[in-house]
């Protein structure tokens, strides 16, 4: 949608839906990344910088649990005065005002602790997102043109939801309930270890459930968060399409597939959701099971004389506080492992490489006037399928070069792969001597500015849009470049002039008038060397005019490449190509090609249909043309 | 509290009995839970200090009974609880966006498409858990806590003033920190909305990110946003992480003081005994227990609640265009295609309800059943406003416009638009194969006419030439097409639906002018009669129409054929001059002075 190049024909792209008759992929047995997800996503929160904090954090935290421990400690002292015969008042009020301390303290670190363990998850959620975003902006057009927009967004709002649900309510809260169990396991082992083993009957059973669970649900989630982005992607592209929906009375079939899509989020979601909640009544059970367990054969061991009556108390007292924790983590285990899935669909993303990279000793591009040379360029966007074939050609420093031909013929892609959103197949560029593939690529994008057929702007003030060509440009700049442009007429006239706000789908612009300010946006950078794309084809004669007279003063002196169906616009380039079928059918100036009469000529006599000058004789027979 | 929330309880109304039965399962594991206590207390006193081994045996055997049924029953309430909470996700998905599918432009112009993709997906998220944990345990929590007071008011009346107290505390903490939390999660979706709406743009920009290499700009914008979520997101968190330990905290401390308090009457005589303490410090944790589970789900709720109230907004939008009581429905083959506008005048409507100036200004015009008329003008001079009025994608502010004599606000839209037929500037394609896509307008379509009108649009090579053609694979938005296949996809779409007025707006622009005149010579062969409005910018589209439009600032300023307008005109003949004469000079040239076409 930002452009109509030419994307890749990649037809041999696999449908998750093929909406006629979906069917679904089976679930692809994958290697079990658990383990690492979930390391890397708590990096992201307690590693680094961070770690420090977040164990300071931790300490504080273990010190108020110890403190929550020591309570029923101090409160067993108290009822032991209370139930002795001669308890005294101030024992009992000593008992109960240190319990009462500990339970202040308690409050107090724990607060503490919190604060900084949110504060910690909020930043991990915030680095997860901008290391995502700025991974995203690394990468190269040709993963764009892979990716549907709707699945991307759904990992960055999906998929990092779910993490932030991890971070701010397990990381710190698995570790706190693991330290609490190893405490009162401790202590327990200290009173009575034969008991304690007792207790500890149910864990491996406990552990075997949690396994079958994970395998269970693991996939299963992982499975949620693809149809989620599965839904995602199909939400964006219908409401952004909107119009063709609804003019092409759709909106039922949007609204059943949707159906189809929600459905299908359902039908794995209950799984999932349900095999991980299974986790809190199976803990729960076993929990009460460990008490009954200790309780009866603590009592029989005692009545046999091996066991205190109050240790038998006790531990069931300490069976019971374990349960907290162990609940605990069955509750956290549904969280963690929708954060893995999730995390596993940011990773996959953050691990994509860019297909076009920097050369390792890439050199800064030196502008030389802007002589640039396509030497034998073959380029493909998917093997085998050659788009541009054996093309060469030169442009002299301050040229301005039309390239005109069929719909497809391959004219945007020599765009494409001039500003190096493409790597080469075989041959090379060449601006002023330097071989692009060995220039930095903000070096060279920096001075080639690109105006597209689709008029691309942001949400916000024309001010700001115009402002975005260029680092520090100011507004007096931008107003000097939207007069070049011939725009500056024009906004003032819009409702509240330069800080008109841009709407999303443009209801308050016309498309031309998009146009301008892009142009304008194009001037504000001021490139060295300069491509338009069908940049005034949406834009009216008139209007064109106006924007050829201010580009005629950004071009002066430099490199031009002017794409255009509309031949009047590229008839003074001093040289034209014409691309057919991804060759370089004919070059030369318009007089040249005319008299030359060749494809060109067709082309250029195909406007007139007949009412031209030179009469009915003028149709021509345009079957050679090979539009793809 | 909770409107919104309560607002969805609606969705149950065909599932209330599941409803029921989920909560009295919960009941059920929550009684067996209890007695499990009194098991517990049971076994200690008649078993273990009485000594009898039998008792103890069998009083187990009954524990692990009622802890395996409290289990089940909690099980089935999970199995509930998440039917319920992703049924809603379901239904919310489904019914948001059928909402959405009702929506006119207007509409649209209100709600950005990150807007309604966060409420889509992140937002039904935080109420399917909000339903989740409210299936779960929202009843659980009072139950306890009534069992509790019941318990305590029977066996420990004494006491009984402690739990008011803690109740009162822990409502109290709640009555401040709640509320807070709910601000700070409204905040914090409505900021992650701003973040959506900023990675949306960017992802749809990409190429212009990258062509002004301002991609450190768009991370720090983005950063930005991130950092401006961080804030609430921080609010709620730790208000949020801060509720388990203030109720834990006050649940230790009641129980110091309540052995303070009840020790000194034991030990003073006061008329308590140490059992009687000893089984008030259990109802105490009776009560607190659920309070501290309120205080997980509760969060919980409270998002959910947030996302409802954000959900409800997009369903409570009046649709801008509806179709009146009695709205016609013709045979679209019996419709002549006699389109008239009648002194129109059209206006934006902005979100705050007020009109831009007009864009439209008293349009009049007539187009014959069967005439081929071309607009011309500048931009911004109304031509897209004018057109997007005859299928309704916006109504007209004054005047109206009629076909065959009816108004266009008097058919259902849906006949209507099987009349009118209009292909777009931007060809968007959905993803599906190229036979989904053609048929899109017209499911029923025979193949043939696909085929036919495949070829008016000069797509049928292309497409043959496919390894897979009329089942090869279309990707989102149809990326993998070129503009110009796109855009001729887009037209044999709409041809497929055989129209009776067609609208083809500026959607030949990424077409040669060969192609494009082609597809404008078969166009007539393939649909007899058809009433054409053609919008473009390239005079070689319109020259041989039968009428040439031109408009200016939202105003017809002249019409005629090719042949009165080159010789009455001048804005047409300058239009002339600059398309077919004189075109783009290089600077380090001098522009011709007025050349003739070669």
């Amino acid at each position: 949608m930002t452009t109509t190049t030419t994307t890749p024909p990649e037809y041999d792209i696999t449908l998750k839906h093929k909406l006629a008759g979906r069917k679904h992929e089976p679930v692809t047995e994958r290697k079990d990344d658990t383990l690492q997800i979930l390391g890397r996503l708590v990096n992201y929160t307690a590693g680094g910088e961070r770690r420090p904090r977040f164990l300071r954090a931790m300490l504080i935290r273990l010190v108020a649990i110890a403190m929550l421990i020591a309570i029923p400690f101090l409160t067993g002292q108290a009822i032991d005065v209370v139930s002795a015969p001669d308890g005294a008042l101030n024992m009992l009020f000593l008992w109960t005002g240190l319990a009462l301390v500990a339970g202040v303290a308690y409050l107090a670190l724990s607060i503490v602790a919190e604060r900084v363990f949110s504060d910690l998850a909020t930043r991990g959620l915030a680095n997860l997102q901008q290391d995502l975003f700025a991974r995203m902006q690394a990468l190269s057009l040709r993963f764009f043109d892979q990716q549907p927009l709707g699945d991307l967004m759904s990992r960055v709002t999906n998929d990092t939801e779910t993490v932030s649900l991890f971070y701010e309510s397990a990381v710190s809260q698995i570790i706190r309930a693991l330290f609490q169990i190893v405490m009162i396991l401790i202590v327990m082992f200290l009173i009575n270890w034969q008991l304690t083993l007792v207790a500890l009957v149910m864990v491996p059973i406990m552990l075997l459930v949690t396994a079958v669970i994970h395998r269970i649900s693991t996939p299963a989630f992982t499975q949620m968060q693809e149809r989620l982005g599965n839904v995602s992607g199909f939400q964006e592209e219908t409401i952004s399409g909107q119009k063709v929906i609804s003019s092409s009375r759709r909106q039922v079939w949007a609204i059943d597939s949707n159906d189809d899509l929600a459905g299908d989020v359902y039908e794995v979601a209950t799984k999932a959701f349900f095999t991980s909640l299974l986790q809190f009544p199976l803990t729960q059970t076993m929990t009460m099971l460990q008490i009954v367990s200790v309780l009866v054969v603590g009592s029989l061991m005692a009545l046999n004389g091996t066991l205190a009556i109050g240790t038998v108390i006790a531990f069931t007292g300490y069976a019971a506080l374990l349960s907290g924790p162990l609940s605990d983590i069955a509750n956290l285990t549904a969280t963690t492992l929708n954060a893995v899935a999730g995390g596993r669909r940011v990773f996959a993303i953050m691990d994509e490489q860019p297909t076009v990279v920097d050369a390792p000793d890439a050199a800064h591009f030196q502008f030389k006037g802007g002589h640039v040379e396509f030497d034998d360029v073959d380029f493909s966007y998917v093997p085998g399928r050659k788009i541009l074939k054996h093309n060469s050609f030169e442009a002299l420093p301050g040229q301005m070069i039309g390239i005109c031909g069929p719909t497809g013929a391959g004219k945007s892609t020599i765009i494409n792969i001039l500003t190096r959103y493409y790597d080469l197949d075989s041959g090379a560029i060449r601006i002023d001597g330097q071989e692009i593939s060995q220039l930095t690529q903000e070096s060279l994008r920096k001075q080639i500015g690109v105006v597209l057929q689709e008029a691309f702007l942001f949400s916000d003030t024309v001010m700001n849009n115009l402002k975005y060509a260029r680092e520090g440009a100011t507004e007096e700049e931008v107003i000097a470049a939207a007069k070049q442009a011939n725009a500056h007429d024009f906004i003032t006239n819009l409702p509240q002039g330069y800080d008109t706000l841009m709407t999303e789908r443009g209801a308050n612009l016309s498309q031309g008038q998009r146009q301008m300010i892009t142009i304008a946006r194009a001037m504000v950078a001021d490139p060295k060397i300069l491509v338009l794309d069908e940049a005034t084809s949406n834009v009216d004669t008139r209007t064109e005019k106006l924007i050829q007279e201010g580009l005629g003063r950004l071009m002066e002196g430099r490199t031009s490449f002017v794409i255009a169906h509309r031949l009047s616009t590229i008839r003074h380039a001093h040289k034209i190509l014409v691309v057919n079928g991804g060759e370089i059918e004919e070059q030369g100036s318009h007089d040249e090609l005319m008299a030359a009469q060749g494809f060109y000529y067709k082309l250029y006599m195909s406007q007139f249909k007949g009412k031209g000058p030179a009469g009915e004789d003028g149709a021509v027979d345009t079957s050679g043309f090979v539009s793809t | 509290m909770l409107k919104s929330f309560r607002r969805m309880f609606v969705i149950y109304k065909g599932y209330r009995l599941r409803l029921v039965i989920s909560q009295v399962l919960l009941l059920i594991s929550a009684t067996a839970s209890i007695s499990l206590a009194t098991l517990n207390q049971q076994l200690i006193n008649d078993g273990l200090m009485a000594g009898k081994p039998l008792v103890i045996i069998e009083t187990g055997i009954w524990m692990v009974v009622l802890a395996l049924v409290a289990g089940g029953a909690m099980a089935g309430t999970a199995a509930f609880a998440v039917f319920f909470a992703q049924g809603t996700a379901y239904l919310i998905r489904s019914e948001l966006y059928h909402k959405i599918q009702t929506f006119s432009f207007a509409n649209f112009d209100q709600f950005r498409t990150g807007n309604l993709l966060t409420r889509l997906s992140a937002d039904v998220n935080y109420i399917a858990n909000a339903v989740l944990y409210s299936v779960m345990l929202l009843l659980y929590a009072p139950f306890m806590i009534v069992v509790a007071f019941v318990l305590a008011w029977i066996n420990t009346p004494s006491l009984i003033w402690v739990l008011v107290v803690v109740s009162i505390v822990v409502l109290a903490v709640m009555a401040v920190i709640v509320p807070q939390i709910f601000n700070a999660y409204a905040q914090r979706q409505q900021r992650l909305e701003e973040l959506n709406n900023t990675l949306q743009e960017n992802l749809a920009g990409v190429r212009v990110v990258k062509a002004f290499v301002r991609e450190e700009l768009e991370i720090e914008r983005f950063k930005q946003r991130s950092l401006a979520m961080r804030e609430p997101a921080f609010a709620a968190a730790f208000r949020v992480a801060a509720l388990n330990p203030i109720l834990t905290a006050t649940a230790q401390i009641f129980t110091a003081l309540t052995i303070a308090v009840g020790g000194r009457q034991v030990l003073t005589a006061a008329g308590l005994n140490v059992g009687e303490l000893i089984t008030f410090m259990q109802y105490l944790t009776l009560v607190v227990t659920p309070l501290a589970m309120l205080a997980i789900v509760v969060p919980f709720i409270l998002r959910g609640d947030a996302s409802a109230s954000r959900v409800f907004e997009i369903v409570d939008a009046p649709p801008a265009v509806i179709d009146p009581p009695d709205a016609k429905t013709l045979d679209p083959a019996a419709i002549e295609g006699r389109l008239a506008f009648e002194n129109v005048t059209f206006a934006f409507r902005r979100p705050d309800g007020q009109y831009d100036p007009p864009a439209l200004k008293n349009i009049s015009l007539t187009v014959e059943p069967g005439q081929r008329v071309g607009i011309l003008g500048a931009t911004g001079a109304g031509k897209t406003a004018l057109v997007n009025l005859v299928p309704r994608f916006y109504d007209a502010t004054q005047g109206r416009i009629t076909i065959d004599g009816i108004d266009v606000r008097d058919f259902a839209q849906d006949n209507l638009r099987q009349i009118v037929g209009i292909a777009l500037q931007e060809a968007v394609l959905f993803q599906g194969d190229v036979r989904f896509n053609l048929k899109f307008g017209n499911v029923d379509a025979p193949d043939e006419t696909m085929h036919g009108a495949a070829q008016a649009a000069d797509a049928y090579g292309f497409i043959a030439n496919l390894p897979q053609t009329w089942e090869a694979p279309v990707a989102r938005r149809g990326y993998n097409f070129s503009g110009g296949q796109r855009q001729r996809l887009a037209i044999s779409r709409t041809l497929t639906t055989l129209p009776r007025v067609l609208i083809l707006d500026d959607s030949t622009s990424a077409l040669d002018v060969a192609t494009e005149s082609r597809v404008q010579a078969a166009i007539p062969g393939f649909t007899d009669n058809v009433t054409t409005i053609y919008i473009a910018q390239r005079i070689s589209a319109v020259i041989d129409l039968d009428l040439i439009v031109l408009m200016e600032n939202g105003a017809i300023v002249a019409t005629g054929t090719h042949e009165t307008l080159l010789a009455e005109n001048p804005l047409y003949q300058e239009i002339y001059a600059s398309q077919l004469g004189s075109g783009m000079t290089p600077a380090t040239e001098e522009r011709p002075a007025e050349e003739k076409p070669a």
